[in-house]
């Protein structure tokens, strides 16, 4: 059985300007061990994924329709009570603003502390102080550090401290959404490093949500491309990265600038990304695509099966 | 038929103060206290502007000046006096619609002053910083600690008896500093903004800054803060005249209060005490919800409720 | 594309020192340096990067060109006339020739002026033209940075338009005095890859059709290898490497631009692109400040030369200067 099954999610949100559909039937797997990326632009609903799945949608947002099942079971069923239970035990956030989640005025040790008290209150203060000391070195803070307020900590060791938050209660799926998007790129580097061996060494599944095509294929098997709230192309890192198929994914590689290899010119994707209040009636990317078909305006796409396990939604592929 | 609504659409954008006021609107209308406060504001509007009937149907009605020439005491309400007279027969009701009149004159005009002046220094000094900050801060503490009724109290004692006027604009003059720190700490955030220093790279003048980027965001603070003005200044006019440091040639409701102070009807009329009584606390009240409503419509975080990933 | 003895802008010796005010009246804070012994030439008609991570001084270099902030020592030339400190007439011309774009298109825009107010500000500002040749300048002009139909955008408000059109906005006001030199401060850090391409675009455009000559501020080196003719890379406040962009990016030598290099993620890229490991796994402990600024981290560092002296510059080849002793002792041997 999977760790994570997620069948035809469907979120929307109450706005001022009518309702808006973050994101449309998406459907993905996760095996326990595994990583998948999500790659998109802003708007695109990666980070709404990330909290539909941790039960975290702000008020006015809400799963519409579909089946989340972790570990078999439909969490969008779950009490209040349930899903707080399995918050952090089972599945961990690390934030976007992952600097702000720390509170100002307590001492960062302490803070993982408690979370530590409590998720497991038949853990004893000092044992849970020893915990985090245990899980510091894990992360690479250094123990003296402990007792520091974060003010006290650059972007990095903050970033640390939070992913040492999230693996507290050793939790089986961790969601990353954008955690080093704040940071310097020898920092991210590091940090990206130390998700990659944290994973290993526990067995953990990620889900890493980021803008960046190239930090996701760097540290996901498989990738998963949104646009427009819709999932365009799924499949393995290498197939995406290599031979990408839908042309938003295409487009998103062509416009990226590199450091190696021969350099090209950047083609720019044209226009806007759609207004999801009122989403085009046929393919989502139809207005911006290098080379619609005449059905693409009208119709909606189909996935279309490219290679093992590389799938695109696309009528042209 | 498509190019008239486009031309539609066009003159919206055109005004985007509209929009902001409709959006704002649609927010106010959802605040219960913004709109008792509003109804409550039109009620004392309406009082106002009606206090010039009853001197014009019969000069016995004259707030001042007009005495009933067969009542000669402080009498009941009756159908000729609806709210009854006071002790020299003049009419209560058209005093009462009066002091309305006296309430919006005193509490507009002394917020307005006090906030231009509160505006001005504290753009001013936020975006002059330096010396000039301190100076008109130290200024403003030194006025902010001073006890309003008292100075005025002894300026009257020194001068004899001030004109209303007189009284807005000493009102105005002590009650500028609070607006001042509120807006300067607004400019000092707004001079760091990038588009203050893009102003700056094109060779924007002090003065343009200050007049073309700075003011026009905070003028929805200043406006805030008039509202809120203007409950202290009617509440600052009431209790002088109450204590009879009023303008004694006009009509205010604290006026009133004095005279049936005064007269000993304290206790013996209350038809005479209640109604400027519930009206002073009604009309500060009324401001305090409006002012309330307006600071949840600025209020920008309840605005970012549509903003998602 | 540049000619090598024209250079539009010399930047002497320049060093920038903030003073951090204490917690307490009368103690005085630390003392932070921005940027020490700053001196590059850029010429006219390239576009020139300027790399750095937070806190390298990077925008402050920025700052300095279009005179938000004021030097403490050195001098920045522009067409051979000092710029620092200038004022009343001489200032508003200097601003004619410079102007800047800004990180965050969200905050350098006006809320409360219109896209036509904000365009056409610079020109009421210069006194330049009347109403309707304003009117055309800046239909020009917007049109020039990919905003068309122009007239669309004239009444909307900055709130309306997207971060990709905010910024090109942000360009079009940039633009319209028709400036010599443009700095642009990490442009594109608040925009998507799709829209960031099209702002590259934009000011490669704008070069290569207009011949103005920028600065383009990044923490990106990719981005700065797409752009930029030459590029330098500033390490706290330091010039660590200077040269042609493709040569420092391809071959970079100095320790501390090979472990940005490291660091940028590669996969599909390059599989087996080298790893140069120049950055040392856990910073030394360093007790005083005399050596080389990236010497707390530098793998490659000597014990006894790179922490008590600060190398200089040196040339490797055409135009590719280093400040790193390794090379200067590789040059020797």
């Amino acid at each position: 059985m999977a760790l994570l099954e997620v069948e035809n999610m469907s979120i929307g949100y109450n706005t001022k300007k009518g309702y808006l559909k973050a994101v449309e039937g998406v459907s993905f797997t996760l095996e326990e061990g595994a990583s998948l990326g999500f790659v998109g632009e802003s708007g695109c609903g990666k980070t709404t994924i990330g909290m539909a799945l941790m039960g975290l949608l702000p008020p006015n947002g809400s799963v519409r329709e579909g089946r989340i099942l972790f570990e078999g079971k439909n969490t969008l069923r779950m009490s209040d009570e349930e899903i707080r239970k399995i918050r952090w035990r089972k599945m961990a956030m690390i934030f976007q603003a992952a600097m702000n989640a720390l509170n100002p005025v307590q001492r960062v040790g302490n803070q993982i502390a408690e979370a530590i008290l409590v998720h497991n209150p038949s853990v004893g203060k000092e044992e849970a102080m020893g915990q985090v000391e245990a899980l510091f070195e894990l992360v690479g803070i250094p123990r003296d550090r402990l007792r520091d307020y974060p003010h006290q900590y650059s972007g990095g060791m903050k970033q640390r401290a939070v992913i040492a938050m999230a693996l507290a209660c050793h939790p089986k799926l961790i969601i990353a959404d954008e955690p080093t998007t704040a940071l310097d790129v020898i920092v991210q580097s590091q940090i990206l490093g130390e998700i990659k061996d944290l994973q290993k060494e526990f067995n953990l599944s990620i889900i890493f949500i980021s803008h960046d095509i190239s930090i996701v294929a760097d540290m996901c098997k498989d990738i998963c491309v949104m646009y427009a709230g819709q999932l365009v192309e799924f499949g393995p890192r290498e197939e995406v990265f290599e031979s990408p198929s839908h042309p938003y994914t295409k487009a998103l590689l062509s416009s990226f600038p590199t450091v190696t290899g021969k350099k090209s010119d950047l083609i720019p994707i044209p226009g806007e990304t759609p207004n999801l209040v009122i989403p085009p009636a046929g393919c989502r990317f139809c207005d911006r695509c290098s080379g619609p078909g005449p059905s693409c305006q009208a119709e909606a796409p189909e996935w279309v099966e490219i290679g093992p396990g590389h799938k695109t939604l696309c009528c042209r592929c | 038929m498509v190019s008239k609504q486009n031309n539609n659409i066009k003159r919206s954008e055109r005004y985007p103060w509209l929009i902001s006021f409709l959006e704002g609107w649609s927010i106010f209308r959802q605040n219960l206290l913004g709109k008792i406060g509003l109804v409550l504001l039109i009620i004392f509007a309406l009082m106002a502007l009606c206090s010039y009937i009853p001197p014009w149907i019969n000069p016995m009605y004259n707030p001042m000046t007009g005495v009933d020439p067969e009542i000669t005491s402080c009498t009941p309400p009756s159908l000729r006096h609806w709210l009854g007279t006071d002790f020299m027969g003049r009419d209560i009701l058209s005093q009462l619609l009066a002091g309305a009149r006296i309430a919006f004159m005193v509490g507009i005009s002394a917020a307005v002053m006090s906030v231009v002046l509160g505006v001005s220094i504290g753009m001013t000094a936020g975006y002059m910083g330096r010396f000039v900050d301190t100076l008109l801060m130290r200024l403003a503490d030194m006025i902010m600690v001073m006890p309003t009724l008292l100075v005025v109290l002894l300026l009257s004692a020194v001068f004899g008896q001030l004109s209303i006027w007189t009284i807005v604009l000493i009102i105005a003059l002590f009650r500028w500093p609070g607006v001042s720190r509120i807006i300067r700490g607004q400019t000092l955030s707004l001079k760091q903004r990038p588009f203050i220093e893009a102003a700056k790279v094109a060779g924007a003048s002090h003065f343009r800054i200050i007049f073309v980027h700075i003011m026009p965001n905070v003028l929805p603070l200043a406006f805030l803060f008039m509202t809120f003005r203007v409950t202290s200044a009617i509440i600052t006019e009431a209790a002088l005249a109450f204590l009879g440091f009023g303008d004694p040639g006009t009509v205010s409701w604290g006026m009133m209060l004095q005279w049936v102070w005064k007269t000993g009807h304290m206790f013996q009329a209350p038809y005479w005490l209640l109604p400027p009584g519930i009206c002073i606390s009604l009309i500060t009240l009324s401001f305090y919800m409006l002012g309330r409503a307006m600071d949840e419509v600025l209020d920008p975080r309840l605005r970012r409720e549509d903003q998602t990933d | 594309m540049h000619k090598r003895d024209e250079s539009v802008l010399e930047i002497r010796d320049v060093s920038k020192i903030y003073k951090t005010r204490g917690a307490f009246f009368g103690s005085s804070g630390k003392d932070v340096t921005a940027l020490y012994r700053i001196s590059l030439d850029i010429f006219k008609g390239e576009i020139f990067g300027l790399v750095g991570e937070s806190g390298s001084g990077k925008t402050t270099m920025g700052r300095l060109i279009v005179g938000l902030e004021d030097v403490n020592s050195g001098e920045i030339v522009l067409d051979g006339r000092e710029i620092v400190g200038l004022r009343g007439r001489a200032q508003k011309e200097f601003r004619r020739k410079v102007q800047m774009i800004f990180q965050d298109p969200y905050q350098s825009l006006n809320p409360q002026r219109s896209i036509y107010d904000t365009v056409s500000e610079p020109l009421k500002i210069h006194g330049i033209g009347d109403a309707s040749t304003r009117k055309d300048l800046v239909r020009e002009t917007l049109k020039s940075v990919g905003l068309s139909p122009p007239d669309d955008f004239f009444f909307k408000y900055p709130h309306r338009l997207s971060g990709g059109q905010r910024q090109r906005v942000a360009i079009a006001r940039a633009m319209i005095l028709n400036p010599e030199f443009v700095i642009s401060d990490e442009p594109t850090s608040m925009l998507d890859a799709s829209i960031s391409a099209q702002i590259f675009n934009i000011l490669l455009e704008l070069r290569n059709k207009l011949g103005v000559t920028q600065l383009f501020i990044t923490h990106s080196l990719a981005a700065a290898r797409y752009l930029c003719d030459r590029v330098a890379v500033i390490y706290r406040g330091n010039l660590m490497e200077v040269g042609p962009a493709e040569e420092v990016i391809r071959n970079p030598k100095h320790p501390y631009t090979q472990a940005l290099l490291d660091a940028v993620p590669k996969f599909g890229h390059d599989r087996d692109a080298k790893r140069y490991g120049t950055l040392l796994a856990k910073d030394r402990d360093v007790e005083e400040d005399a050596g080389c600024v990236f010497f707390p981290r530098c793998a490659a560092a000597h014990e006894d030369r790179c922490g008590r002296k600060q190398p200089g510059l040196s040339q490797l080849g055409d135009g590719h200067f280093v400040a790193c002793f390794r090379l200067e002792a590789m040059h020797e041997a």
